[in-house]
């Protein structure tokens, strides 16, 4: 299913931003708001891993029933996970697609990575904090 | 020790009125601020030292050391991006910009992504703006358009709009209607008097068409403009022009989504109409707590808000060219400082995989995405915390930050003034 994906904060994923390494963290900033019919066509319940691919990237992600976004499209928290999918294109303005890249979903087995695990894939050196 | 009018250091609002409980130098109890502000200032979690990368893992290191390490990272780069500063006092800011020109690198805010494509846009057509204490006392009608206010500034409806009694309006629940403008149905929509859904992509045209419409031009819209019916488009254009005084508040998602500056022009030129039949204003809601003191800052020393690069020896600006994303895109810096920011957690992937690539040191307190990317992390004190120094609120009113507790650590200036003098002497100079 090909769907556009909007980013931005949300209450739980800024009240932990200063602690990326926290479980609170990595549980608000890798979740997928979609809306229920979206959900029924993938044939995915609440609570499902589901994977996101876009021009920079993919990422897996946890599905969350919400009535708040339209068919067709995603909201997902700023942050590290959102940000595996966008790529650098700014169109000559510096600012990339934040809010209006569009996502190939499919529903996945996969586990959610932590923070440290997408750094790690990326060439980083995982900190034990 | 109770601590009264405390500014809370998180996101542009800089509310100025929390009160703090401080018991053995810790933060305990955190009243009036918002659950985003509370949480930074209560349970902060820091690095105890500088920790530098060695081999597969991290060891612990002094600052003697780190700015040491970091000054030779700067000396022996080509292309050296230096990045973040919002959330930091200007004092440091200052600082940062000296030591790009001193070792001809590009300097970049946290604002190239958030609003530099409103600061574009401003450049272009201008910013019919004021302070927020002229919304909170004068204004009847707040537009919130791409924003989300309960979410990203969760005091702003309290202190200034939707609930803040004003001067000129007593009973601000009545006397105020707020619109709220979104692709989506989000938590500040069910506050609005008047929620208006544009589909995905669809501002700039929705804008346009207000803007005929507040011209005396409605017979050129359509019934339906971008998911927007041309009935409700008269609506809101007459709930505008019959205002006292409007404020349009607008945040990413005009400048995220496509048209991005032009989406911000043609908001920015609604208001030039709207300002023929009454008062009416424009602001962005500035994100982080000094994102807006970075552009006072840079624009002080270089005359360019963001995106600052010294390779030519002079300040020269082009966004698109000189922008951190565009520039880690292309693979064209060979070292980065970070200050008091996370790119790696709001950079996309292929930027943040050329960071992965190259010595990045970073300056923060906080282990964070970056972290785990960099080759050397050098914790400072806390702007508003436990150092202080001034801080921009989103309408540009300078403000104080306190130093709340005492910790002992080195704040950002004096660990970047450090930094600075030991590059200078490298150079000799």
């Amino acid at each position: 299913m090909k769907v556009m994906m909007n980013t931005g904060r949300t209450v739980p994923q800024g009240e932990s931003v200063e602690r990326k390494h926290s479980p609170e963290y990595e549980s608000a900033a890798s979740v997928c708001f979609i809306h229920p019919v979206d959900m029924m066509v993938l044939g995915i319940e609440d609570g499902a891993h589901i994977r996101l691919s876009g021009s920079g990237g993919s990422v897996v992600l946890t599905a969350v029933a919400s009535e708040t976004v339209e068919q067709g499209s995603v909201f997902v928290p700023l942050g590290p996970f959102s940000n595996h999918i966008v790529s650098g294109e700014t169109h000559c303005t510096g600012m990339p697609d934040f809010k209006s890249t569009m996502v190939e979903i499919i529903p996945t087995e996969d586990p959610v990575p932590s923070v440290a695990e997408l750094m790690e894939a990326l060439g980083g050196v995982r900190y034990a904090h | 020790m109770l601590i009264k009018d405390v500014v809370c250091p998180f996101c542009g609002c800089l509310c100025d009125d929390l009160d703090v409980e401080v018991e053995n130098g810790r933060i305990i109890r955190v009243d009036n601020a918002c659950t985003l502000g509370s949480k930074t200032m209560v349970g902060d979690d820091r690095l105890k030292a500088p920790i530098r990368r060695d081999g597969k893992g991290w060891i612990e290191t002094t600052y003697d050391a780190a700015i040491e390490e970091a000054a030779q990272i700067l000396l022996d780069a080509d292309r050296p991006l230096l990045y973040g500063w919002s959330r930091t006092h200007g004092e440091a800011q200052g600082i940062g910009v000296h030591l790009a020109e001193l070792i001809g690198g590009v300097v970049d805010n946290t604002s190239t992504v958030c609003h530099g494509p409103s600061i574009l846009a401003i450049q272009e057509v201008g910013h019919p703006g004021c302070t927020l204490g002229q919304v909170k006392n004068r204004a009847d009608l707040i537009i919130y358009w791409g924003c989300n206010p309960i979410d990203a500034h969760p005091r702003h409806m309290s202190r200034y709009t939707t609930y803040a009694t004003g001067f000129f309006v007593k009973d601000a629940h009545r006397d105020r209607k707020v619109i709220v403008v979104d692709t989506r149905r989000n938590e500040s929509a069910d506050v609005a008097t008047e929620f208006v859904q544009v589909e995905p992509g669809g501002d700039y045209a929705v804008l346009s068409a207000l803007r005929a419409i507040v011209r005396g031009r409605g017979d050129v819209v359509p019934p339906s403009v971008s998911g927007v019916s041309r009935e409700q488009l008269v609506r809101v254009a007459e709930m505008c022009k019959n205002a006292k005084f409007g404020a349009i508040f607008f945040g990413l998602g005009l400048t995220m989504t496509a048209g991005k500056n032009k989406n911000v022009r043609n908001a920015i030129e609604l208001t030039d109409e709207l300002n023929r039949h009454t008062k009416f204003i424009i602001s962005p809601m500035r994100g982080h707590g000094n994102v807006y003191g970075t552009n006072e800052v840079f624009t002080w020393i270089t005359g360019y808000p963001y995106a600052v690069d010294f390779s030519r020896g002079i300040a020269f600006y082009n966004p698109g060219e000189t922008t951190a994303i565009d520039i880690l895109r292309r693979g064209e810096c060979d070292a980065c400082l970070v200050v008091a920011s996370d790119p790696a957690a709001h950079f996309p992937k292929p930027c943040v995989e050329h960071l992965a690539r190259i010595p990045v040191v970073q300056i923060d307190p906080h282990p964070n995405a970056t972290t785990h990317i960099c080759r050397l992390q050098i914790p400072g004190s806390v702007a508003g915390i436990d150092a202080a120094g001034t801080a921009y609120r989103m309408d540009g009113v300078p403000i104080r930050l306190k130093a709340i507790i005492e910790t002992g650590v080195p704040n950002d200036t004096e660990i970047l003034q450090r930094l600075y003098n030991r590059v200078r002497e490298a150079k000799g100079e």
